[in-house]
C-alpha cells in the first residue's frame, strides 16, 4: 500500500526540498494552525451558553461585569472568534497541509507562514478590540455601528490571511502537473482548490468593504460611509462564507471518511462536480440574506430565490454519494438489511462517529437553510432566532464536529500521541450532538414565535420577558439545555484535545487515511504510478480546467450584482457614525 | 501495483448500482427543487403584498425622519380601507410608540430610521423589514385579527436593542 506516502521517499529532484526536517517543519506549522484554530473555539465556546441561558431569560452577565460588559460583547466574541478565527485557522492549515501530503509535494513554506502570521496578528487585533468593549458590533459589523480601528483592521487582516492558502496549492499543483502531465488533478487537492478559488472570488466583497469604507472611516479619513452598499458588500461574502466554512468539511468527507470507516469513495467524479456546482452557486445569491430590505427589485429577489434553491443541488448529491460510501462500508463489514449497515459502520471511532453525528444534524441544518431561502417564509423568520437555530447545526454542527473529527486522528498524526481517552471523545462527540440538536430545534421554533436572534432579552423585567416571549417558553429552554449540554461536550473535547498533546503516550503516528475511490489509483503521489487521465470523462476533464470555473463564477457573480448595487450607488447615503453599546 | 486493480465482484456489482440510482436521485432533487421554488414564488406573487418595497432615498441619513408624516407619526387614512403609518426606529424606541389601526384594512407601514439599521419585525406577522437611516422601506400587511401586536427590533441596535418594542393595537372592525 502506497496511501501514506512519507516526504522522505520523494526523489531529489523535486522544485520543493523535501526532507525529514521540512516534513516535521510541516506537520508542526499545522499543528500550530489547529491548536489556534482551537484555542479561538476555546473563547467561543465558553461564551456560546451564556446566550442560550440569556434566551430562557437567566442573566448571567452582570456576575461577568469585569470580564463582559454586555451580552453583545460576549455575542461579538463568540460570533468573530467562532466564525471566522476557529474556522480560518484550522481550514488555512488542513487545505494547505493535506493536498501536500496527497500530492506528495512540499508547499512554499514561508508563504504558509506568513498566512498563519497575518492571520494572528489579525487575530489579536480583533480580540483587543473586543476585549476592551470599544466593537461590540456583533460579527456582522453593519455600520454606521462604529467599532475601533483594531476591529476593522484585524478582521481585514484575518480575510486577505485566509486566502494565502490559494497561491500555495497553485503552486503546489503546478509542480504535481509538471511531473504528471496530462493527468487530473488530485481529488483532495482539487476539492481544496476548488475551495479556496471560491473563498478568494467571494472576500472581494468584504474586503472592499474594509478597506475602501469602514478602514478608513473607523481611522477618521472619511467622515461618512453607505449603510446598504456596506451591507451588500458584506453579504457578497457572508454568504459564500457559508460555503467556506462547509467545503473543508466536504474535503474530509468526500477524501478521508470512506477510507475511515473501512470502504471507498463511490463516486469520484460526483465529489468534483459537489465542488464546481458549490463553487459556482454560492457566489452570485449573497443578496438572499436581505430580502428583507428595501432599495432592490422584485425581480431580482425572484432570480435570486432560484439561484438560492439551486444551492442545495450539490449539499443533497453530497447526501447521496456520502450515504452511499458509508453504505457500502457498512455491507462490507457485514451490515444487513435497512439500517444494519448503519449500526455496522465503526461506531468506536471518535473521527468517525463525530462526522457522522455532524452528517445527521445537516439534515436539520439544511431543511432550515432552505426555508431561510424561500422568499415568503424568509419573511418570517428574518432575524429570528430560526436563523442562529439554522447556522448552529451548519457550521455548528458540520463544521465544528467534523474539525474535532479531524483532530482525533490528526493530533496523534501530527504528534506521534496516543489519544488520551477515546470514550472521552466519544462523550464529546455524542454531547455535542445531542446538545447542538435541542439547541436548534429550541431557537428555530421559538423564531416561529418572533423571538428576535441577538437580543439581551434577559436583561428586560421578568414581566416584559414574559409578556413578549412567555409562549415561547418551552422552545427557549430547550435552547438553555442544549447550551449547558454543549458547555460540558466543549470542555470533554478540549480535555481530549490539549490532553492528547500535552500528556498523550508516545506512539506510531497514524497516516493520513485518504480514501481511494471506485476505480480510482491507490494514491495520487507525484512518484506513484502514472494515473493517465483517460479513466477521467470528458465532463471531468473540463472541470479539471479550474481557471474557467473561476470565470463563469466570477461573471455570474458581476451578472448578479450590478443590477443589485445599481441603485444603491446612485442614490448614496452619507451615514456618520454610531458607538451606541 | 496497477491504479486501476480490478473490482471485486461485490464492488462491481455495488457501483453499477450506485450508478443507476444516482441518476434517480439527482433526478430526484432537481424536480424537489424546482416544485419547492414554484411554491414559493406563487406564494409571493399569490400575497404579492408582503414583499419589501422602497419609496425614496435620500443623502441625509436624517433627512426622511424629519419629514412631516414622520414627524407627526398619525395613522393617515388614504382609502377607503386603506391607512398608512410612518414609523421611525431610533436607538432605542419606535416613533409613534403605540398606534391603532382597523382589523380588515389595508395597511401601507413606511418605516426608516435615524440613526442606525433597525429590524421592523411585527411579531406574529411575517411583516419583517430592515429600517435603514435615508431610505423609505414599504410594506404592506392586512391584520385579519383584532388585538395587541408588538413591534420588535430584530437587527442589532446597540445596548439596548432588546427594549426597542413598540404595539399595535387592532381594533375590531365595525367600531369607530
Amino acid at each position: 500500500m502506497s496511501i501514506e506516502i512519507a516526504a522522505d521517499t520523494l526523489p531529489s529532484d523535486l522544485p520543493l526540498s523535501a526532507t525529514d526536517r521540512a516534513a516535521a517543519g510541516m506537520r508542526r506549522l499545522m499543528l500550530a494552525f489547529l491548536v489556534t484554530g482551537f484555542s479561538a473555539l476555546l473563547v467561543g465556546a465558553t461564551i456560546g451558553p451564556l446566550q442560550a441561558l440569556n434566551y430562557d431569560g437567566v442573566n448571567a452577565y452582570p456576575a461577568l461585569r469585569p470580564i463582559l460588559q454586555s451580552y453583545y460583547q460576549g455575542l461579538t466574541i463568540h460570533g468573530v472568534m467562532n466564525g471566522y478565527v476557529f474556522t480560518f485557522f484550522v481550514t488555512c492549515g488542513l487545505l494547505v497541509y493535506l493536498p501536500a501530503r496527497e500530492m506528495g509535494v512540499a508547499p512554499n513554506m514561508a508563504m504558509w507562514r506568513a498566512c498563519f502570521a497575518v492571520m494572528a496578528a489579525g487575530a489579536l487585533c480583533v480580540l483587543y478590540a473586543m476585549g476592551d468593549n470599544s466593537s461590540s458590533v456583533l460579527w456582522t459589523f453593519y455600520p454606521p455601528l462604529k467599532g475601533s480601528p483594531f476591529f476593522y483592521i484585524g478582521i481585514t487582516l484575518l480575510a486577505l490571511g485566509s486566502t494565502m492558502p490559494l497561491p500555495i496549492l497553485l503552486e503546489m499543483r503546478a509542480a504535481w502537473r509538471r511531473h504528471r502531465p496530462g493527468e487530473i488533478t488530485p481529488l483532495v487537492t482539487y476539492m481544496s482548490l476548488t475551495t479556496m478559488l471560491m473563498w478568494g472570488l467571494a472576500g472581494v466583497g468584504v474586503v472592499a468593504e474594509l478597506v475602501l469604507q469602514l478602514d478608513p472611516w473607523s481611522l477618521g479619513l472619511i467622515g461618512t460611509v453607505d449603510p446598504i452598499i456596506n451591507r451588500t458588500l458584506f453579504w457578497l461574502t457572508g454568504h459564500p462564507i457559508v460555503y467556506f466554512w462547509l467545503m473543508p468539511a466536504y474535503v474530509s468527507w468526500y477524501g478521508l471518511l470512506s477510507r475511515q470507516v473501512g470502504g471507498k469513495l463511490i463516486s469520484d467524479p460526483m465529489a468534483r462536480i459537489t465542488f464546481a456546482l458549490l463553487m459556482i452557486f454560492s457566489l452570485p445569491v449573497g443578496t438572499h440574506h436581505q430580502f428583507s430590505d428595501p432599495g432592490f427589485s422584485s425581480i431580482w429577489r425572484g432570480i435570486l430565490v432560484v439561484l438560492t434553491m439551486s444551492v442545495a443541488t450539490p449539499s443533497l448529491v453530497t447526501a447521496f454519494t456520502i450515504g452511499l460510501s458509508l453504505e457500502y462500508a457498512g455491507r462490507l463489514r457485514g451490515g444487513k438489511g435497512w439500517f444494519g449497515w448503519f449500526a455496522a459502520l465503526p461506531w468506536a471511532d471518535p473521527s468517525v462517529t463525530a462526522q457522522l453525528l455532524a452528517a445527521i444534524t445537516f439534515i436539520l441544518g439544511g431543511a432550515t437553510g432552505i426555508v431561510n431561502g424561500s422568499w415568503q417564509l424568509n419573511a418570517i423568520v428574518h432575524n429570528t432566532t430560526f436563523i442562529p437555530g439554522h447556522f448552529h447545526v451548519t457550521v455548528g454542527s458540520v463544521t465544528a464536529m467534523t474539525f474535532m473529527a479531524i483532530s482525533f486522528w490528526m493530533v496523534p498524526h501530527l504528534t506521534g500521541r496516543r489519544l488520551v481517552s477515546r470514550r472521552l471523545a466519544l462523550f464529546s462527540a455524542w454531547t455535542w450532538f445531542i446538545g447542538m440538536t435541542l439547541f436548534a430545534i429550541g431557537m428555530t421554533w421559538a423564531g416561529l414565535y418572533g423571538v428576535p436572534r441577538r437580543a439581551w432579552v434577559s436583561a428586560l423585567p421578568h414581566d416584559t420577558y414574559h409578556a413578549l416571549y412567555g409562549m415561547a417558553s418551552v422552545p427557549l429552554a430547550l435552547v438553555a439545555a442544549g447550551g449547558v449540554l454543549l458547555w460540558v461536550a466543549s470542555y470533554a473535547f478540549f480535555a481530549v484535545f490539549f490532553g492528547t498533546i500535552l500528556f498523550g503516550r508516545r506512539t506510531a503516528p497514524p497516516p493520513i487515511p485518504f480514501a481511494r475511490s471506485f476505480g480510482g489509483p491507490a494514491s495520487y503521489s507525484i512518484d506513484s504510478p502514472p494515473n493517465p487521465a483517460r479513466a477521467a470523462s470528458p465532463l471531468i476533464r473540463a472541470l479539471d480546467h479550474v481557471w474557467l470555473l473561476t470565470g463563469i463564477t466570477a461573471l455570474a457573480t458581476i451578472a448578479a450584482y450590478i443590477p443589485i448595487l445599481w441603485p444603491f450607488l446612485h442614490h448614496v447615503t452619507r451615514a456618520p457614525g454610531w458607538i451606541l453599546w | 501495483m496497477d491504479n486501476h486493480s480490478g473490482m471485486s465482484p461485490f464492488e462491481a456489482a455495488f457501483h453499477a448500482s450506485a450508478e443507476r440510482h444516482e441518476r434517480f436521485w439527482i433526478f430526484g432533487v432537481l424536480v424537489m427543487l424546482v416544485l419547492l421554488t414554484i411554491g414559493t414564488m406563487f406564494y409571493v406573487v399569490h400575497d404579492y403584498g408582503l414583499v419589501t418595497g422602497t419609496r425614496s432615498y435620500a443623502t441625509d441619513p436624517q433627512a426622511p425622519a424629519r419629514e412631516a408624516p414622520f414627524q407627526d407619526g398619525k395613522v393617515v387614512r388614504t382609502g377607503p380601507n386603506a391607512y398608512a403609518v410612518y414609523m421611525v426606529g431610533r436607538a432605542w424606541h419606535w416613533a409613534p410608540d403605540v398606534i391603532h389601526v382597523p382589523q380588515g384594512a389595508e395597511i401601507t407601514f413606511y418605516v426608516t430610521s435615524a440613526d442606525v439599521l433597525h429590524g421592523f419585525e411585527i411579531q406574529g406577522t411575517p411583516v419583517n423589514l430592515t429600517a435603514v437611516p435615508g431610505v423609505v422601506g414599504t410594506v404592506k400587511y392586512t391584520f385579519r385579527h383584532a388585538g395587541l401586536f408588538r413591534i420588535i427590533c430584530n437587527e442589532y441596535c446597540g445596548m439596548f436593542h432588546h427594549a426597542m418594542v413598540a404595539r399595535i393595537i387592532v381594533d375590531p372592525a365595525g367600531t369607530p
